[in-house]
């Protein structure tokens, strides 16, 4: 879950309550969600809360919710927007794997260092969230200052331009660094391009930004060192790139609120996709960004009514709504609908559920009375379930001690250790479910049966007293192709009597009780097995059919487990004892 | 008449006329006096022998006394050293009377005080002088202990005797001495004849065959002495705190439900509105499966969850700005909660189409890939349950759970609002630990978003929630690493060991 740093020096500032404590504040976050989780280093409070209100990454946006829940700030609130100057041109070169740029100038900016460190926080905090590890969206803000437009024409607004470069074909100076760098140089060579170089490297051209002077920006990488941001910086560039431009133009919003809520001015720029770029088909190839334009959605008062369980009057859901940031207009007629209006910040509401889910949060859902739902059905346990502890209850009554083992394992466990070979008729040497990208040595498959399970708690036990009589009621799986999901899935029984008498006859009296338990006929014609003592292994066959094995596991498989006793075992398939 | 065999020595030993002590009946039959008492009060109780206690005052001698009666009193020791060094015609050092004495530590203070008391001599500045009248062999302390050593009563008075007892020199007590005489009816027994019962150790088929089990005693055991633990088999802890919650839901009107292990990002993810680029379903979290895609999911359905995602649910509805593809959705992969099973449900594809009012459970494993810890394993248990109904509210949804959770001693449960792609609303479930007084995480739960009943087909309210079953068991067995009580490292002692729940 997304975690904000706040220093409530700011919070204080921002939301005009100088005299609030960090108590208070801790207590005020917690009704709004955000879990106060312990300090930074540098002092700083930290707090987690689910990720859907992603507004509230930074300081500002936390300080905007608090204003809204104290009651210092209701409805929706879109800052001005001058109209455009900048120009941000996309060449048909920009790699297509990220088409999308947006962008917007903010003017009049006063970064000290606290407003400084939260916008750098917001930015990183938004390539971790939306931006999905910057690979979706990613933000490059920039000294204005420091850009030198070139208009296309002569007399035209100044622009910049998102286009492509050969990963060898220009240099740059990076953040970080003194040297002229190029792209594939920084991916190699520089912390921060080694750290994104997978999301670029398999590109033919690099994503790039470009003014009068050249290059200066290598998204989703590294922008330039000749364009970094200061205190001393009073108007800033913001771009960024993406794969989706809702995305890139949502996060590209917050950004625009933060810096709003620090005093700035927001003054939009043009977005221009060259004939042959890709450009976003829902907005066309000339955007105006930021897009601070609100959303509508309608909500019914029923809905709120019976989803809630409370009986409203329309002034109170508006005034919910309100308390919420938003605003609602409604028409009363006999069915009451309210038109909500959602600001440009919120990345969150897809649905009018999402509105009724912010007046439950207005009115408080600690103010909802429980009450148990007036419903009548009938509840039962399903058949397997109930198969599995009929033969559980009779095994346990044999003496066996029921046990829980992990369904994942090795192929070494499962197969090796117990001398049989995947893929063969052996019982449990059935295809492999194996796990595409296994993270451990250790889980690398789903087993294929549960006596090697059984086995590995026996060597994990030697040091406990013995007899150890172990049985397992399981699930096993392998790979095969008539099935649905191609993996099928069986219920196992198994199992072991590790004693110093345990023996052939040991095994078959106990698996021939739990035979007897549930009507159904037992043979055990003689066969062999690799994990068992030849002349000692029979096919575990019931009602005709041959469903398992039984027999003296091979001193071979005992000492590869370090076990100093002899054991005998048997392992068949649940179903078959199902009538 | 017949008695067992000790009760009939007992009685042929007492006597009408005189008292007979129990160790003197002892001594006689050879029996031990704890034997003896026993049968004697068997005997009472039979009106056969009347038992009389008399109390009387003991004296023992304590290890010191015992020490004094072997050597000397030290005090007379002292004396009779200063004697020899002339201590009764001039008075000596006290140190080499000391010396002289061969007294150590304690001793000394002993010696001195109880010398001057008993006016053995006198000491004065430090030098000793001896009374050459005093008589240390008519000491009647040191008779008083001489002849409690030889087992004989001192001829003493109380004084001396309470000296020795300050002195610690002997142990004053009480004992009970118990007399038997046999009663009338007792004397009649004898003369008509009693027979000895016989003693048997084990009761045998032929005993119980033949009857003679009324004429036998069982010999007596020591039946505080302890036994070996008789060790049965038992299920496994975690199955039984599943098979509770089982029962408690099944009490409440839910049906079990099953599904696959292995299945389609389709129905453990897509059905649930989970973007994918969700960063749960990226490939660190889930555990794919190297098998081929899963064919078998109906077009339609397939085509409507596409739309919720691409394009929203509803009139109003937005989608989501995220990539889809058919081919992650038919991925299959170990579920990551069984969620997938309730998405099978309310779809209709595991059994009929459901109509509300329905409950629903399930207990089942699930896959994640966490790192491996006290409290967080790759293979959990989740509890599952659903409720559909027409116009189901945030109330019931936190009356539902209210109940649920009662029935394990969790009460005053807190439902902090949250958020799930799944549920709206969605809350967090906080409750108090019945012991430890903690406020602790147990579950999450919500409202299923409409993006996620409606491509089911479902027009109707389901609320749902989960937690993890190993979280209620820690909370109900006590056990602190969970990878004691789940997977091959299990130690087979901590299950035998583990407290039965119910």
């Amino acid at each position: 879950m997304p975690v904000v740093d706040i220093d409530t020096d700011e919070l204080r500032g921002l939301t005009g309550r100088t005299d609030t404590t960090d108590e208070e504040f801790k207590k005020d976050l917690f009704g709004l969600g955000l879990e106060f989780e312990g300090e930074t280093d540098d002092g700083l409070l930290q707090f987690e809360f689910a990720p859907d209100r992603l507004d509230r990454l930074s300081v500002e946006g936390v300080a905007r919710s608090l204003r809204y829940h104290y009651g210092d700030d209701r409805g929706v609130y879109v800052p001005e927007t001058n109209d455009p100057e900048w120009t941000i041109e996309v060449d048909e070169s920009v790699p297509d794997e990220r088409p999308y740029v947006t962008g917007a100038v903010v003017r009049g900016v006063d970064l000290d260092e606290g407003a400084l460190d939260s916008l750098i926080q917001l930015q990183e905090k938004l390539h971790a969230t939306m931006g999905r590890g910057r690979a979706k969206g990613a933000v490059g803000i920039h000294d204005l200052a420091m850009v030198k437009g070139a208009p296309l024409q002569e007399g035209a607004e100044p622009s910049i331009t998102y286009r492509g470069v050969a990963p060898d074909g220009d240099t740059f100076v990076p953040l970080d660094a003194n040297d002229e760098l190029t792209p594939s140089e920084v991916l190699a060579e520089h912390d921060t391009g080694q750290t994104y170089a997978d999301l670029v490297e398999e590109l033919d051209r690099y994503p790039a930004i470009y003014d009068e002077l050249g290059l200066f920006s290598f998204p989703p990488v590294i922008n330039g060192k000749r364009t970094e941001v200061t205190t001393g910086s009073r108007e800033l560039f913001v771009e960024l790139t993406g794969t989706d431009q809702w995305t890139i133009d949502r996060m590209c919003n917050i950004i625009c609120y933060a810096l709003s809520a620090r005093g700035a001015t927001i003054e939009a720029v043009e977005v221009n996709y060259a004939d042959g770029a890709t450009h976003p088909s829902e907005y066309g190839a000339e955007l105006v960004r930021p897009n601070l334009d609100t959303d509508e959605k309608a909500v019914g008062h029923d809905r709120i009514e019976t989803l809630l369980g409370v009986d409203f009057e329309p002034e109170e859901v508006v005034d919910c709504f309100e308390r919420a940031g938003l605003d609602a207009s409604y028409t009363l007629d006999e069915d009451v609908t309210y038109e909500v209006e959602i600001p440009p910040y919120r990345v969150d509401v897809l649905h009018p559920l999402d509105l009724v889910d912010d007046v439950g949060r207005a009115y408080g859902f600690d103010n909802l009375e429980p009450r148990y739902p007036d419903v009548g059905t009938v509840g039962g346990r399903h058949e397997r379930s109930r198969l599995e502890d009929a033969v559980r209850t009779s095994l346990v009554g044999l003496g066996f001690e029921d046990l829980l083992n992990f369904h994942m394992t090795s192929g070494t466990e499962n197969y090796d250790r117990m001398h049989v070979e995947p893929g063969s008729d052996a019982f449990g040497g059935g295809d492999p479910v194996a796990i595409t990208e296994p993270y451990s040595e250790e889980y690398t498959q789903l087993r294929t049966w549960a006596l090697p399970s059984l086995l590995m708690l026996l060597e994990r036990n030697t040091h406990n007293a013995y007899p150890q009589d172990v049985a397992e009621v399981g699930f096993a799986a392998e790979r095969d192709e008539t099935t649905d999901t191609n993996v099928a899935e069986r219920r196992h029984v198994a199992g072991a009597v590790a004693r110093r008498d345990a023996s052939y006859e040991a095994a078959k009296g106990r698996l021939q009780s739990v035979c007897d338990d549930f009507g159904a006929e037992l043979e055990t014609p003689r066969t062999e097995h690799p994990s068992f003592i030849d002349g000692r292994t029979a096919a575990v066959v019931i009602d005709g059919e041959e469903v398992g094995v039984i027999g003296e596991v091979h001193p071979a498989v005992l000492v590869e487990h370090d076990l100093e006793v002899p054991v005998a075992a048997f392992e068949f398939h649940l179903d078959a004892l199902q009538k | 008449m017949r008695l067992p065999e000790r009760q009939l020595a007992v009685l042929e030993a007492a006597s009408a006329t005189d008292e007979r002590t129990i160790d003197e009946i002892a001594s006689e039959t050879g029996l031990k006096p704890e034997t003896v008492t026993g049968a004697a009060f068997d005997l009472r109780d039979e009106g056969l022998l009347s038992v009389v206690e008399t109390a009387a005052e003991t004296l023992n001698l304590t290890d010191e006394g015992r020490r004094y009666v072997d050597g000397e009193l030290p005090e007379t020791r002292l004396y009779r050293a200063g004697l020899a060094l002339g201590a009764d015609e001039s008075a000596v050092s006290m140190g080499r009377v000391i010396g002289e004495a061969d007294l150590d530590g304690p001793e000394v203070d002993i010696a001195l005080s109880n010398f001057a008391r008993k006016g053995f001599g006198s000491i004065d500045s430090g030098e000793l002088t001896a009374d050459p009248a005093a008589d240390p062999d008519a000491d009647p302390e040191a008779a008083a202990l001489a002849a409690l050593a030889d087992g004989a009563a001192p001829d003493a008075d109380d004084a001396v005797l309470d000296q020795l007892d300050s002195r610690g020199l002997v142990d004053r007590g009480e004992s009970v001495t118990r007399s038997v005489t046999l009663t009338d009816d007792g004397v009649d027994a004898l003369m008509t004849g009693v027979e000895a019962t016989e003693t048997v150790s084990e009761l045998t088929p032929e005993l119980l065959a033949s009857g003679e089990w009324r004429d036998v005693e069982f010999s007596a055991y020591n039946v505080e002495a302890d036994a070996p633990t008789t060790r049965g088999g038992r299920n496994h802890v975690l199955r039984r705190t599943a098979d509770r919650v089982k029962d408690v839901l099944v009490g409440m009107g839910f049906q079990e439900m099953e599904g696959p292990h292995a299945d389609s990002d389709f129905w453990i993810n897509d059905c649930l509105f989970m973007p994918q680029d969700h960063p749960a379903r990226t490939h660190w979290d889930r555990f794919a499966l190297d098998v081929p895609p899963m064919e078998g999911i109906p077009d339609e359905l397939m085509a409507r969850v596409e739309a919720a995602h691409r394009d929203g649910w509803g009139i109003d509805g937005d989608g989501y700005h995220s990539p889809w593809s058919q081919e992650f959705a038919r991925e299959v992969a170990l579920r990551g909660h069984t969620t997938s099973l309730s998405m099978r449900y309310l779809s209709g594809i595991a059994g009929a189409e459901l109509e509300p009012p329905q409950r629903y459970f399930s207990v089942e494993k699930v896959y994640r890939n966490d790192t491996l810890d006290p409290t967080h394993l790759l293979e959990f248990f989740q509890i599952e349950g659903w409720v559909m109904a027409e116009d189901l509210s945030v109330r019931d949804l936190m009356g539902t759970f209210e109940e649920f959770y009662r029935q394990f001693g969790i009460t005053d449960i807190r439902f902090k609002p949250h958020y799930n792609p799944y549920t709206e609303p969605s809350f967090e479930l906080f409750g108090e630990h019945p012991e430890t007084g903690e406020e602790i995480e147990i579950g999450n739960s919500g409202v299923f978003r409409e993006e996620v009943t409606g491509p089911l087909g479902v027009d109707c309210d389901v609320m749902a929630w989960g937690l993890a079953l190993e979280r209620l068991a820690m909370l109900t067995t006590g056990a602190e690493d969970i990878r004691d009580l789940h997977g091959t490292l299990a130690d087979i002692e901590f299950l035998r060991d583990a407290e039965v729940s119910y």
